[in-house]
């Protein structure tokens, strides 16, 4: 089996950031956010946060601040949740997230309500669409799996069912797909995983062929992991790849948490100085 | 790319701006855009020519191409036309949210103009640019005119064009249909338009026969067969909301609706060989057909009805799943046919899995029926499909539990 070319990919990272001429990294600009938080979290995972200036990401990520409290993609950009979600997770592996004004906690929100809504959009296959009756897709599969685990309530979920969809994702080249038909791509390596994972089916998968196919999606010689062997690489799917072999026990990756998809101590850090 | 991209001074920047930007105005019915390679710019150029005016300046003839209200732009100029765009619309974004800095109403629509202006043009480039959308609707909010909302539409419709993922684009459509839908009594016209850009259920039947020939043709579309899914519940819920006196004959024509989805999928998968979106969408069809009629059948004898004029026997459904199984997990030989063994894989997974999801009816046991085969079928499977062998393991504990 190949190696984790793990300093490659963390020079790959560095670089990324600094290079913005491309038409295709130009406009993503308005998703610079979720770009730092998948960046970033890799280079905790392998261990390398402090490659990067704490000082200048954070003093950047509170210049995206919008005065209603949330984080827009970029600076000058409208906020969003999913900009406020890759902000607040950035600064928590930072273990800056006391700097925010923040008293947002789980009981503000209708947790019942939202718990509903998620069961609404479970299938007859078992999987979760993104809104009721839309088609199981493995990244909503993920995202309904981690809310309801998060909620305390994965009894809602048939984990048979689920788990049976869930391993048929995997193919022969030992790589995942999304749904049914479609080609593996490594970030659904993360996904199904985690959510194989939540629901203590992740046995019914070959752990090693999986292992193999992140393996052969990475660049070689110029760092980087791309969605499936020999395509370009990007920092969406670096993240995924790592994220996913730490899910895997790779050796010498931190461990991350696979609701939050946040490093373990770095959730546990939250939780433990929680009053 | 080219390089050259680079060697444009941000004057000239903003004159491919004002240049993209009138075009745009010239022809507001242009219903689709695409980015091309200088060189295929010039190659149609030369064959087909172009209907610019005879005023254009060299640059604008190599960046833009326009006929039949299609548009393409120059890969060239993407970055510094999106740079220009970009920082025209911020600017005048910020002018038009700060308040009290008019004198009249007259300036405020000169800003709103302005914004509208640039975002379209960005909006072009970069179809997810969230800001851009949201100042549009800030903007037509405040006004709720049927002509600027269906200006709305096209630009949403010419997004699409390029970018039919764009969950921006589709979002902005929904809102600007609600807008419409609380002031307009064009609201069906429009749903009617709507119609040709997606596909709208006019009647259930009708709409099923009509998939049915798309997802003949595209039978690795897993997505086609969950739409039939969603027809075949609706199907089913209207028949559950038929009065009792009518049940009899609403049930056969159901029961038909599903026999006949079952034979084309059966059809298909004789045809297309190994397709597992087929296999799939049997699983469901099954399960809830058998579901059904069972229900159905309850329903019946309790109340003491005539029964139905066909006779609908689940053993005999289940006996042809069986055939049909069989048939497609016996091998071939050489394994190198990989379709052949694929279709082996699904077609013994299909059987465990519905033999896994039936429950047991009073008086009606269709697991004996199915166990008899599983080994086999389970030994199969082990053997063509190691990667999920705890999974095979977990169904061999289940099957041998009393």
């Amino acid at each position: 089996m190949g190696e984790l070319a793990a300093d490659k990919h963390v020079k790959y990272i560095i670089s990324v950031e600094k290079k913005k001429d491309s038409f295709e990294s130009v406009v993503m600009e308005h998703l610079r956010l979720n770009g730092a938080y998948w960046g970033l979290t890799t280079l905790d995972i392998l261990g390398k946060l402090d490659a990067v200036d704490e000082e200048d990401v954070i003093s950047w990520i509170l210049k995206c601040q919008d005065e209603s409290g949330g984080f827009a993609g970029n600076i000058g950009h409208d906020p969003h949740v999913l900009y406020t979600l890759s902000a607040v997770q950035v600064l928590a592996l930072f273990d800056k997230v006391d700097i925010l004004d923040a008293d947002k906690r789980l009981d503000k929100i209708n947790v019942d309500k939202a718990v509903e809504y998620i069961v609404s959009c479970k299938n007859l296959d078992g999987g979760f669409g993104c809104t009721p009756g839309g088609e199981s897709h493995a990244g909503q599969i993920f995202c309904c799996v981690g809310a309801l685990a998060i909620a305390g309530a994965l009894h809602h979920v048939d984990k048979d069912l689920l788990g049976w969809w869930l391993c048929e994702r995997q193919v022969k080249s030992g790589g995942l797909n999304g749904r049914p038909e479609k080609l593996p791509d490594v970030c659904y390596s993360w996904w199904v995983l985690s959510s194989l994972i939540m629901i203590d089916r992740v046995h019914w998968i070959n752990k090693d062929k999986l292992v193999k196919f992140i393996l052969d999606c990475q660049d070689m010689e110029n760092g980087g992991i791309s969605d499936r062997p020999d395509d370009a690489v990007d920092v969406f799917h670096t993240y995924f790849g790592v994220a996913g072999l730490s899910l895997l026990e790779y050796p010498g990756l931190k461990p991350i948490d696979p609701a939050y998809a946040l490093p373990v101590d770095v959730v546990n850090r939250i939780f433990f100085s929680k009053k | 790319m080219s390089t050259s991209e680079n060697s444009y001074s941000e004057a000239e920047a903003l004159n491919l701006l004002a240049q993209l930007e009138r075009i745009l105005d010239l022809d507001p019915l242009i219903d689709e855009v695409g980015f091309i390679h200088p060189s295929q710019l010039a190659t149609l150029k030369e064959e087909i020519g172009n209907s610019l005016s005879s005023e254009d300046k060299d640059h604008e003839s190599t960046s833009f191409w326009i006929r039949d209200h299609k548009l393409g732009i120059s890969t060239q100029i993407l970055i510094p036309v999106y740079k220009a765009a970009k920082h025209a619309f911020i600017s005048a974004l910020r002018q038009y949210k700060t308040p009290g800095n008019f004198s009249g109403k007259s300036q405020d629509d000169t800003v709103a103009i302005e914004v509208m202006i640039h975002s379209k043009a960005l909006l072009l480039l970069s179809c997810d640019f969230a800001t851009a959308w949201n100042s549009r609707k800030l903007i037509v909010s405040n006004k709720q005119l049927l002509p600027i909302l269906m200006d709305e539409l096209r630009l949403s419709a010419v997004v699409l064009s390029h970018s039919p993922k764009s969950e921006q684009a589709w979002s902005h459509r929904r809102w600007v249909i609600n807008m419409i839908s609380r002031n307009c009594s064009t609201l069906q016209w429009i749903i009617e338009r709507e119609s040709e850009l997606v596909e709208k259920i006019a009647e259930v039947l009708n709409e099923l026969k009509q998939s049915r020939n798309w997802s003949g043709l595209h039978v690795a579309d897993n997505s086609c067969f969950h739409y039939h899914r969603r027809l075949m519940i609706w199907n089913l819920e209207g028949f559950c909301h038929i009065q009792d006196n009518n049940s009899s004959g609403y049930f056969v024509e159901t029961y038909q609706v599903w026999k006949e989805e079952l034979d084309w999928n059966e059809s298909l998968i004789k045809r297309y060989v190994g397709r597992e979106a087929l296999w799939l969408h049997r699983r469901f069809l099954s399960l809830y057909l058998i579901k059904h009629i069972a229900t159905h059948l309850l329903g019946v004898s309790c109340q003491s009805k005539p029964k139905a004029s066909v006779d609908i026997d689940i053993d005999s459904l289940m006996d042809h799943e069986l055939c049909l199984v069989h048939s497609c997990s016996t091998t071939i030989p050489d394994a190198n046919f990989e379709d052949f063994q694929a279709q082996a894989i699904h077609s013994a997974a299909y059987m465990l899995w519905l033999t896994k999801q039936i429950p047991e009816y009073q008086g009606i046991n269709i697991q004996e029926k199915l166990q008899a085969g599983a080994g086999d079928l389970m030994r199969m499977l082990k053997r063509s499909c190691p990667d999920r062998s705890s999974l095979w393991d977990y169904l061999v504990g289940y099957h041998s539990e009393p």
